[in-house]
């Protein structure tokens, strides 16, 4: 943990001393008779100075424990959690990311979502070994999957509740 | 008297086929969001507000506060058989409900939590019905002064409750929240900041797509990095708790019962708190060995927790300010359907105030049926595969985040505050604080210049006007206590005074 707070405590008080710079920038409205106490900088201007502040701490901190040690190239490569939690972030991450960003609003959303639902079970359901026929049904039964959430999240929402959907 | 009216008229009309058929759907829905580790309430309510949003309001907050008791209800069964709390505010009831459950005593320790939840959820919706008129008007007292302290103390206090062990990480969470929140437009001269050229900053970030983000896809993210939970354990034995054991920790109740409603008035801080706290008080004055399968350790707990739901309403319907994340998004539905919560509330619409106190009503009778008649079937929601569960979790954070306003944008708000939420999480991060900063960022902005303004600059009125002076001093000693050092010479002197 020192070195995801020393880390985190460069990106806060970078943060926070951006926003309190850009505060500062901000129009003061004076010449339009504006009070100086309600220029539009003032609270966020106020906000950076603090966020910057207990980066400062956090900071101080960090370095106490041990933070600077482990910044070391040998000890960076070190994963923040177990190895198989970090392929099943990394696989989850990446399939939502693509949803969300490649497939909605493309392509219908019901057949976005009964692609994305499918590829995502698919990818955590399979496992090395399986035989084909065993394979087969279990992929049928994926899809089948897939294609029920798809259209029927797409019935309820939009005729059902008459939400729009992306 | 006034008040009593209205409540009567409320029970005429939420007792009607139509509403109890709302009633009984959403809290079932709140129980198995409750259940599912990963789902929680502010979820369930979020993912709701989209699907209700062209409901009527009445109808819309009804189901929304049935999702809210049930899912907080609904949380104790995960605790109490995968020793995986189902929500936050569930992790005290994993404590003494898992190992009942582990000596064969899951259905009494299921009837246990039923009634303990059911009993703090009345016990709140005393204090909803006897407090929220009295703080209205209290409220009404409140100018810019007041209200910039009550929004600095809200991140205080809510930094410092939940992150006890890091008060510093809490802060910052919630000091994040205040300044997301000054994106887009402001609103004294309507001058645009932190929007960079984009012209979807012009209007901020929307509090249900962050939500989203930070309570969906974080917790799908979160979920997904984590070893499959354990198969979940079987109930051989009763649900249906006896009215004499329940009976025999009334004190118990009661206490937690207030405890967990003055937990949830604190501003960001909530249910997890409302039951860890009773829970230590129960401990404190409890014969029985908690920790090792006490009934008495998770009455506490689930009261505690239920009764704080009641109590985070109170400064949602009275100072527009959330006493925890699922009512920060119970206020922000009561704006999209054009409810004003805050100090006019009892002016302007006194009777929606007691309408809320029926609904809380309902939604425990319901649990208290659902809980008990159902609380076998129930358990097959525990068996649903998180690898076929949260894709379509994933799915309708997506509608959650764009269905409101419409717009592609709000999905990227969601999966950025998803990731974000996701690597402040790791980092234990709370998030309460952050939601708080979003809600409270706009109160605190208005109300710091204008109070500036109207002093013309002198920070007198900031502290010494008496309410400011009350805020000011219990956010500054908040921060001394949070200071090991300070504590360390306190500690100090009083043993030198002994």
């Amino acid at each position: 943990m020192p070195r995801a707070d020393l880390i985190t405590s460069i990106v806060l008080m970078a943060v926070g001393l951006g926003a309190a710079i850009q505060s500062w920038q901000m129009p003061r409205l004076q010449h339009l008779g504006v009070s100086i106490y309600s220029a539009p900088g003032v609270v966020p201007f106020l906000l950076g100075i603090v966020i910057a502040g207990l980066g400062l701490i956090l900071l101080v901190r960090s370095v106490r424990a041990g933070g600077l040690a482990l910044l070391r190239p040998a000890r960076l490569r070190e994963l923040p959690f177990a190895a198989d939690g970090a392929w099943r972030f990394v696989l989850t991450a990446a399939l939502t990311l693509g949803y969300a960003t490649l497939l909605v609003g493309r392509l219908p959303f019901w057949a976005a979502t009964a692609i994305f639902v499918t590829a995502f079970v698919f990818v955590f359901e399979w496992k090395a070994g399986i035989g084909a026929p065993k394979l087969a049904r279990r992929a049928v039964a994926i899809v089948a999957f897939g294609l029920v959430v798809g259209v029927s999240v797409s019935v309820l929402f939009e005729d059902v509740f008459l939400v729009r959907l992306p | 008297m006034e008040g009593l009216g209205h409540v009567a008229d409320a029970l005429v009309r939420f007792a009607a086929p139509g509403p109890v058929f709302d009633v009984l759907w959403a809290t079932l829905l709140g129980i198995a969001v409750g259940m599912l580790p990963g789902l929680t309430a502010t979820l369930g309510i979020a993912l709701l507000t989209t699907l209700t949003f062209t409901l009527p309001a009445s109808q819309a907050i009804l189901i929304l506060i049935c999702m809210y008791v049930g899912a907080i209800y609904g949380g104790s069964r995960s605790a109490i058989l995968l020793n995986i709390p189902g929500t936050p505010a569930n992790a005290a009831s994993s404590l003494d409900g898992f190992p009942l459950a582990r000596a064969g005593r899951a259905g009494k320790a299921m009837g246990i939590a039923t009634a303990g939840s059911v009993a703090g959820s009345l016990i709140g919706m005393v204090f909803l019905a006897l407090l929220a008129p009295v703080l209205a008007e209290f409220a009404l007292r409140f100018g810019a002064f007041e209200f910039f302290w009550l929004a600095v103390f809200g991140i205080v206090i809510s930094g410092q409750l939940t992150a006890l062990d890091d008060p510093v990480k809490g802060w910052i969470a919630g000091f994040l929240g205040l300044l997301v929140a000054m994106v887009g437009q402001e609103g004294i001269h309507a001058h645009q900041r932190f929007t960079f050229g984009i012209p979807d900053l012009g209007g901020g970030l929307g509090l249900l797509p962050v939500l989203v983000g930070t309570f969906g896809f974080a917790e799908v993210l979160t979920v997904m990095k984590q070893p499959a939970y354990e198969a979940v354990r079987g109930a051989s034995d009763s649900v249906i708790p006896r009215i004499r054991e329940v009976a025999r920790y009334w004190r118990t109740i009661m206490r937690s019962g207030v405890i967990g409603t003055f937990m949830g008035l604190i501003p960001g801080v909530g249910e997890d708190m409302g039951a860890w706290v009773s829970y230590a008080a129960a401990r404190r004055r409890s014969k029985e060995k908690f920790g090792s399968g006490s009934l008495e350790g998770l009455i506490s707990a689930e009261t505690g927790n239920s009764a704080a739901v009641s109590g985070a309403i109170i400064p949602v319907l009275t100072l527009a300010v959330p006493g925890s994340a699922p009512a920060a998004v119970l206020l922000a539905a009561m704006f999209v359907h054009g409810i004003r919560p805050g100090p006019l509330i009892m002016i302007e619409s006194p009777g929606f105030v007691f309408e809320v106190v029926v609904m809380v009503l309902f939604a425990s009778i319901a649990v208290l049926i659902l809980g008990i008649l159902l609380a076998r079937p129930m358990l097959k929601v525990l068996a649903v595969p998180r690898e076929w569960l949260m894709p379509v979790i994933f799915v309708l954070c997506t509608i959650g985040a764009f269905a409101i306003a419409g717009r592609i944008f709000d999905i990227w708000v969601m999966l950025f505050f998803g990731v974000l939420g996701f690597i402040l999480r790791e980092m234990n991060y709370p998030m309460a604080p952050l939601v708080l900063g979003l809600v409270l960022g706009d109160i605190l902005d208005k109300s710091l210049r204008r109070g500036l303004v109207l002093s013309e600059g002198s920070l007198e009125p900031f502290i010494f006007r008496p309410i400011s002076a009350v805020l000011a001093t219990a956010t500054l000693v908040t921060i001394l206590f949070s200071i090991p050092a300070v504590r360390r010479g306190l500690a100090g002197l009083f043993r030198e005074k002994a």
